[in-house]
């Protein structure tokens, strides 16, 4: 974990509203893993809090993370141009442990589907995914290639404009048969994370299943408690340190 | 290189530059980042007598140069610090431990279990508090006096720092409040109460709705506020408040602090800190100043 004057090799939309940011770091910050996450500065001192955002992919020093365009300082971030400079720090959080698992499934949805493209990436022909990712509509619809890369995908969106109409849970479900993942890597907004920890109690599916979870953060690195969740045993854990990746089961959604 | 060691209450720090309570944890976490030697001291997270698990998400927004944060004092509780992580950072840097309670008692006993144990003591008296009936008793004189009164009939070895609220109706009033009431030091200032709100969903982003302003954009006020309570009491004084350069750092001393605190700085720069105290020996150096306190106290009004 450094943090770094990197340098802007790419920005660019991918989906509306959606961008990826391709840094040059000056040094190796070492291994970086999927769901790991690098706290970007917006480069202007109006704004003191860095933006958390996924890291989508890390190929030698460079590093990509995906963005959607939420407020003025992930405005600010997207008029960033080839040459300048932005201070990272990275990488943080733990991570997809995905043990020895060799079928993995793959729920994500809206930007939640970042840090799942990256463990896909990172991870593809050594372990077979069987993705399943939702959009609200095929305008939002990015990184499809790099799922498939990865083994089967399911496309859903709300609106039916592309892949099934409905969600990712539901894509899962309608797509489950026991014993075909010994996995399930998860990430995306509150409602769906809680809709599929519903769902897996429901259909009584004890696959081991990871989630990653968001949350407004301050330092990134543990230490500030701000960006806590609530453990199934009633203690806080730091979404930045102890997370962002936790057992469906832990975590009280 | 200029002499930036301090010496406040017979403590010595290495340098002026303290990080703020709250931003910091125990060090533990800064210290994957660099050696926390290099900080002056640290204030830890505020600590209570038992484990408080804090307000619910989120706790933090963003306004213009400024945080808002409204934490509400989670923390394992101050045994759990003695045990896990007291003598961890005591190998590294002075300890100050900021501590709050709900009620009186809950200070005078968590002054009497750190006693002999840290550095220095800093009391948040910025929290609701029972004894004010649930308004902080950092807000009313008299109750500032009573607190610190308290606090220091207990402790025998540990200098006692009070921190005081700037959101008050005299911050020299109640510097003199603290200072009556045996206070070997105060700090300054805690956060000013804001608001941020998302106006699409027409609520405030904290769920607290209000929560403490800090960072660059509060550093004017903070500046007043020490000048004015440095000239209020003749205790060494804490400044803080939006420090995100050295420069900023000499314009407290300059004020009359006698070391700083570095709280909202350490998100924007992880390494906030260390870049601080270079760029105070930076500055004192090419003006030939050879020892930091000789900048204290030496604003010249107009």
């Amino acid at each position: 974990m450094k943090e770094l004057l990197a340098t802007v090799k790419e920005n660019k939309r991918i989906a509306e509203g959606i961008w990826a940011i391709t840094l040059t770091l000056p040094e190796s910050v070492g291994e970086i893993k999927g769901g790991q996450f690098a706290n970007l500065s917006v480069g202007d001192s109006a704004y003191p809090l860095k933006r958390p955002l996924g890291i989508c992919s890390a190929e030698g020093n460079d590093v990509t993370l995906c963005y959607q365009l939420k407020g003025e300082g992930t405005h600010l971030i997207s008029q960033k141009e080839a040459g300048e400079k932005l201070s990272v720090l990275l990488p943080l959080g733990n991570g997809f442990d995905l043990g020895n698992a060799k079928n993995v499934a793959v729920i994500g949805g809206g930007v939640g589907i970042f840090p799942l493209a990256a463990v896909v990436r990172q991870h593809a022909g050594a372990v077979n995914f069987r993705s399943y990712i939702g959009f609200r509509g095929k305008q939002y619809a990015c990184l499809e290639d790099v799922f498939s890369k990865g083994g089967s995908l399911t496309v859903a969106t709300d609106d039916g404009s592309m892949g099934m109409k409905g969600n990712a849970v539901g894509a899962f479900l309608s797509d489950y048969k026991e014993g075909a993942a010994d996995l399930i890597i998860s990430c995306g907004p509150p409602v769906m994370l809680r809709a599929l920890k519903e769902a897996l109690k429901e259909r009584g599916i004890k696959t081991k299943c990871l989630v990653s979870l968001e949350e407004r953060m301050g330092c990134g690195i543990g230490a500030c408690l701000v960006c806590v969740c609530k453990k199934s045993d009633g203690h806080n854990a730091r979404v930045c340190k102890d997370g962002p990746v936790f057992d469906i089961n832990e975590v009280e959604l | 290189m200029a002499q930036l060691s301090v010496k406040i209450c017979g403590v010595n720090f290495s340098n002026p530059v303290i990080a703020a309570s709250g931003t910091f944890g125990f060090g533990r976490e800064y210290n994957e980042l660099y050696d926390i030697s290099a900080c002056g001291g640290v204030s830890t997270k505020g600590l209570t007598l038992e484990e408080r698990a804090g307000n619910p998400v989120p706790r933090i927004a963003e306004g213009r140069s400024v945080i808002l944060n409204a934490v509400g004092l989670q923390n394992p509780g101050v045994e759990h610090f003695i045990q896990n992580d007291l003598d961890w950072l005591k190998s590294k840097t002075r300890v100050v431990a900021n501590v709050a309670g709900r009620t009186l008692e809950d200070y005078e006993g968590i002054c009497a279990r750190l006693d002999g144990l840290v550095d220095m003591i800093e009391l948040n008296i910025s929290c609701p508090n029972v004894r004010a009936g649930g308004m902080a008793l950092g807000i009313k004189p008299q109750n500032v006096e009573e607190v610190t009164r308290l606090c220091k009939a207990v402790l025998k070895k540990t200098p006692l720092i009070v921190k005081l609220s700037p959101n008050v109706e005299s911050i020299a009033v109640n510097a003199q409040a603290a200072q009556r009431g045996g206070a070997d030091c105060i700090s300054l200032i805690n956060t000013l109460t804001g608001m941020v709100v998302d106006i699409e969903k027409r609520r405030p982003i904290i769920a607290n709705n209000t929560g403490g302003v800090s960072g660059a954009g509060i550093m004017p006020i903070a500046l007043r506020m020490v000048y004015e309570a440095a000239h209020a009491v003749n205790i060494p004084v804490i400044g803080m408040g939006g420090i995100s350069s050295g420069r900023d750092a000499i314009a407290f001393m300059m004020a009359g602090a006698s070391a700083v605190q570095v709280g909202t700085a350490n998100f924007t720069d992880s390494y906030a800190i260390p870049r601080i105290v270079r760029e105070m020996d930076e500055w004192l150096t090419s003006h030939g100043i050879a020892h930091v306190n000789e900048i204290v106290d030496t604003l010249k009004l107009n």
